[in-house]
């Protein structure tokens, strides 16, 4: 017991020491923070556009909604009458990068609800939802202002919904929105995804150093192999630990620091509109660090039975693909995730061990997942972690004492069985 | 034999295709340097490993100290060099002869002190907190060695502890082995190089395609397997000598010139023996030396030419023998 103790702390102190350790510890909130104040620049002074509003229409059409586009926050938009030559003047100023775009607007509008916008930038959701919300407004209301309704009728005809979302989480209301939902999911499987394939990748070169130096010859000699696989999953576990207890330390100060680091940027009120913490409670966390240790667990002891068959670096790299491609399923499927937290795929992939660290939490935060679900993929977890420990145990302790080609499917299987 | 440190009784390894040890029984008894010879893939490697309980036996049984229980119950009392050796690139060096202390079960505390003291002998003092990958080749040697006996073991098994070394280095690892020796360690070691054994070992065991094809005393090992070759001069008085050559029990082969003589002796036979039987018959002699075979000679004539050079491997994948 002592023996792999003394395995545990060698793998730790070791990796702590590490620059690279230190980096990853300080990028963690320095990515944290990028993530609270990047939108806030986006929403800020960056984001107006100077626009044209070329007005072929006839009545004061054009006029109304230029005034209702400067009445948004995004356009700076200025009636242009239409004329000869006209468009092809504003493409000049568009291409100067004078202008950012124009829109052109003929009876079309009101007839049939077609327009158009030029722009160098078409691409922005938000600007175009900007403009199809004020141009379907004003041709709902100059449709039925033609008809004879009264124009402030119209007005309060045309009251918009504010649709707030808040999620039930077991039977009390949160304060949390979906879009704080969908942020804390996403943010949860990223870090589970890269959290554990790092580790994991961790523990593979740590038994790979030690196959092609032949320390493991050593090291054998006194403990288990068993022992000594073991020893390096807890040590390197530890490790990931640690560093989630450095980033949580450094989101904390971040969070605590979040006002002034926001009124320097001048926008706190525009600021706490874009980004709101998202709701995370202790069962959250939980849940988050419970499937973080089964699937470190389940993939590291993958890992290393891996390093242990491969007899250099390079090769590991290699083997290691199949592995890394059991998670990726889950971190590919994560959007499908979010959006249809209840569907058979989620439900299935939040069931099979190999899925389950991932796409579980993410289906946590995304919507609330019965108990029972909850208690069956832990289960199952546990057992997957059982048994693919004992395959990779026998794969390792076979593969650590080989040299020359790395072995195929057969031989692994003869591997597992021998013994 | 109570008194042997290990014993080894029809151990036989096989791994898919082929036979790496086969049947192999010896005894090392307590404080020799005990060799362990054999042509590359002879089975060395895998002997040493089941010794060091890294892997198990098909057949047979491996003994250590007289006592139940396997190598890695023992390891504690046994120094371990593996062939290829490499340390942990990273680590401090002081941090990684504790480490590999803990390992054989050293207390932390005390692992430190005696790692320390060892590296100011060996005249890396100022190199305790640096880098493993920063040493050059020869200091990690040292590195590694002190690793192997710091826990104080009582068996010390190194596997080609001079392959790879400069000259300067085989000396101080000669010198260290002998001195293990005098510190009353049982050292045993594999080679392939038969001068090191010859001036080095006690006892020894050659392999070949993991048989044993002799073991024993060194001087044992020589005499039995082609006997002594003798040189005599006289002086003048001849004595007996003619009779005593005669005699086919104890002279094999004789090329007589009155003077001088070039014998051969039967297997059995003690020169002490025909020296004294000489003399005492009057003979006067001037010359009397006996020029024993080198045991790369009885190498290759047990292993035979072909066997000195190691058949193709059967499976590359397959471990080293």
């Amino acid at each position: 017991m002592r023996k792999i103790w003394a395995v545990i702390r060698r793998e730790f102190v070791e990796r702590i020491r590490s620059k690279w350790f230190w980096f990853s510890a300080l990028l963690g909130p320095v990515f944290f923070g990028a993530m609270i104040v990047v939108p806030v620049l986006f929403a800020g002074a960056g984001g107006t556009r100077r626009i044209a509003v070329v007005d072929a229409t006839t009545g004061a059409f054009g006029e109304r909604v230029a005034a209702g586009l400067r009445h948004g926050k995004i356009f700076r938009a200025t009636r242009v009458p239409a004329g000869a030559g006209v468009v092809d003047s504003l493409t000049q100023l568009v291409g100067a990068k004078q202008l950012d775009g124009f829109l052109i607007l003929t009876d079309a509008v009101v007839e049939t609800g077609t327009a158009e916008y030029r722009a160098s930038n078409v691409s922005s959701f938000r600007d175009v939802a900007e403009l199809q919300d004020v141009l379907a407004r004003l041709a709902m209301a100059a449709r039925l202002e033609r008809q004879g309704v009264d124009p402030a009728l119209v007005g309060r005809a045309q009251l918009r919904i504010s649709l707030e979302t808040k999620k039930i989480s077991g039977s009390t209301t949160t304060g949390e929105s979906a879009a704080q939902s969908f942020a804390l999911a996403y943010v949860m499987g990223v870090v589970l995804f890269l959290v554990i394939t790092i580790y994991g990748v961790n523990v593979m070169g740590s038994v790979v150093e030690e196959k092609t130096t032949r320390i493991v010859e050593v090291l054998v000699s006194s403990l288990r192999p068993f022992q000594l696989m073991m020893g390096k999953v807890l040590g390197v576990g530890a490790v990931s630990l640690f560093q989630f207890v450095l980033w949580g330390l450094g989101a904390k100060l971040l969070l605590s620091q979040r006002r002034a680091l926001l009124a320097d940027l001048g926008g706190v009120e525009e600021a706490r509109q874009v980004f709101q913490m998202p709701h995370l409670t202790a069962a959250t966390l939980g849940v988050f660090l419970s499937y973080f240790l089964g699937g470190f667990f389940l993939y590291s002891a993958m890992y290393a039975a891996v390093g242990a068959m491969s007899s250099n670096e390079q090769e590991a790299r290699q083997a290691q693909q199949p592995v890394m491609f059991l998670l990726l399923v889950a971190y590919v499927s994560m959007f499908g995730l979010t959006n249809n937290p209840e569907s058979t795929y989620a439900v299935t992939l939040s069931l099979i061990p190999f899925t389950a660290p991932i796409a579980m939490p993410v289906r946590w935060a995304a919507s609330t997942v019965p108990a029972g679900e909850l208690g069956a993929s832990l289960g199952l977890l546990a057992a997957g972690i059982v048994a693919v420990t004992w395959m990779a145990a026998r794969i390792y302790r076979v593969g650590i004492l080989m040299t020359g080609k790395r072995p195929n499917i057969k031989e692994l299987v003869r591997w597992i069985r021998a013994g | 034999m109570s008194s042997a440190v290990l014993v080894l009784d029809r151990v036989t390894k096989r791994f898919a295709g082929h036979t790496a040890v086969d049947g192999l029984s010896l005894s090392v008894p307590r404080g020799v340097i005990y060799g362990l010879l054999g042509p590359n893939g002879a089975g060395k490697t895998t002997t040493i490993r089941m010794i060091m309980d890294i892997i198990e036996p098909d057949e047979g049984s491996v003994r250590l100290f007289g006592e139940p229980g396997t190598g890695r119950e023992h390891s504690a009392r046994v120094g371990y060099l593996p062939e290829e050796r490499g340390l942990y690139r990273k680590m401090r060096v002081l941090d990684l002869i504790v480490f590999l202390a803990e390992m054989k079960g050293v207390e932390r505390r005390r692992a430190g002190a005696q790692a320390a003291a060892w590296l100011e002998r060996l005249g890396l003092g100022a190199w305790r907190w640096r880098r493993v990958d920063e040493l050059s080749k020869g200091m990690q040697q040292k590195v590694q060695f002190i690793s192997t006996i710091l826990h104080q073991p009582e068996l010390v098994v190194l596997d080609e502890p001079f392959a790879g070394l400069d000259p300067v280095n085989t000396q101080v690892m000669k010198d260290a082995v002998l001195e293990l020796r005098r510190d009353g360690v049982t050292i045993l070691f594999s080679t392939h190089i038969m001068e090191q054994a010859e001036k080095l070992c006690d006892q020894l065991c050659i392999i070949a395609r993991g048989r044993k094809l002799v073991d024993g005393a060194v001087a044992d090992i020589k005499r039995t397997q082609t006997g002594h070759h003798l040189v005599i001069g006289f002086d003048g008085a001849p004595g007996a000598a003619a009779q005593l050559f005669a005699d086919k029990r104890v002279v094999r082969k004789l090329d007589d010139y009155g003077q001088y003589a070039e014998l051969e002796l039967a297997p059995d036979a003690d020169p002490q023996r025909l020296l004294a039987a000489l003399v005492s018959s009057g003979a006067r002699l001037a010359r009397f030396e006996l020029s024993e075979p080198s045991l790369h000679k009885i190498f290759i004539d047990l292993v035979g030419p072909e066997a000195a050079t190691p058949e193709a491997r059967p499976h590359p994948g397959g471990p080293r023998a």
